[in-house]
């Protein structure tokens, strides 16, 4: 092989591989954050000028125009309690209370991030949903089946989805230490 | 195998260029992505109130259901932008202004304005800017102002509609 054509081959190769690489280590968004807390991710270096290339990609691929810390703080869930990624055919019950901020949502997503249709037009669950008896243990279904009572996030069966937990004006006791705060849990019940 | 030392060299070299620069692509070119989708709507240094996010209404990846979205997409390249922010009694709502490289250059919700409107202007480094009025200088030309209102039922923007209506967007 001509000498050219060896350059001319590890140039391609090599730029192929690196942006491959750079695709690959940016699919999994908020997902792959430094703070871990039960099933959830974050990173608390969203969205300022200090983030660093990869998060600052990740995000711009997963979660476009996410808020920096002091204004909110995104949690990411792809997995259960015993570390299985989340299934839509599954039953998964999240129990958890009030959380320290001034307003809380967990939403549904599909694994590409994006809302998915359901026939209840249900797809978040905040803390505005909470009745006063309930600041101090909720519970949610989330599952293709509507629950006989409480509250419910429907889930698609035969699809794999995310969760987004969104905490807006997250309060100063939380914030000197996230991955010690008190999140929702999530565990598998059942699985159709 | 000499022959190939320096192929491999450049490999390496052109890797890690590929690695950095598809980063940098993938956030610029994500960002003028959603300048240009939103703008497809209203025009650039103008406000979009965007209907409430379903699965049929997205503009951009992961948007929150709970939240009335209002965007202005920006180009500062003929002069500065006045922003006008009327946040609605009780709810939180928030002004954040992305740029180019989607970092926050500024960022107020309704509380940190006591509940009152407020005014900002967008400017590049050395633009005029009318006086007394605040002044947010930012590195790139383009980016996206996007104003968020909270939501506690969907039905809740029947009634909030008009007062998110009285923020705005437009050219100095």
């Amino acid at each position: 092989m001509k000498t050219g054509y060896r350059y001319g081959l590890g140039l391609i190769l090599g730029l192929g591989l690196g942006a491959g690489a750079a695709w690959h280590a940016t699919g999994k968004g908020f997902a792959d954050g430094d703070v871990r807390n039960g099933v959830w991710s974050t990173s608390l270096n969203y969205g300022t000028n200090s983030t660093d290339p990869l998060t600052r990609a990740a995000v711009a691929r997963r979660g476009l125009l996410a808020l920096p810390k002091t204004e909110t703080v995104y949690w990411a869930a792809t997995r259960d309690s015993s570390g299985a990624p989340l299934d839509g055919s599954c039953t998964y019950r999240m129990t958890g209370k009030a959380l320290d901020s001034r307003w809380w949502s967990v939403t549904f997503y599909d694994k590409a991030g994006y809302l998915v249709a359901n026939k209840a037009n249900i797809w978040s669950f905040s803390g505005a949903s909470l009745t006063p008896a309930e600041q101090s243990g909720w519970q949610v279904t989330i599952g293709p089946n509507k629950p006989e009572s409480g509250h419910w996030l429907p889930s698609v069966a035969g699809q794999g989805f995310e969760l987004t937990l969104r905490m807006y004006n997250p309060g100063a006791a939380f914030m000197k230490d996230p991955s010690a705060a008190e999140l929702p849990r999530l565990v598998k019940e059942a699985c159709a | 195998m000499k022959q190939w030392i320096g192929p491999a060299a450049l490999a390496l070299i052109a890797a890690t260029g590929g690695y950095y620069g598809g980063l940098a692509l993938s956030t610029f070119g994500l960002m003028e992505a959603a300048v240009r989708r939103i703008a497809g709507d209203t025009g650039l240094n103008a406000m979009r109130y965007g209907e409430l996010p379903t699965p049929e209404n997205q503009p951009v990846v992961r948007p929150s259901p709970d939240l009335a979205y209002s965007s202005c997409p920006y180009d500062l390249s003929k002069g500065p932008v006045l922003i006008s922010i009327t946040p609605a009694p009780g709810r939180y709502s928030s002004l954040s202004v992305f740029d180019a490289r989607t970092d926050v250059v500024f960022v107020r919700n309704d509380m940190d304005a006591g509940g009152k409107p407020f005014q900002i202007a967008l400017a590049r480094r050395g633009q005029k800017v009318p006086a007394g009025v605040e002044t947010v200088r930012v590195d790139y030309d383009r980016g996206i102002a996007l104003v968020r209102l909270l939501l506690k039922t969907p039905s809740d923007i029947k009634d909030l509609d008009g007062v998110r209506r009285q923020s705005t967007c437009k050219p100095i």
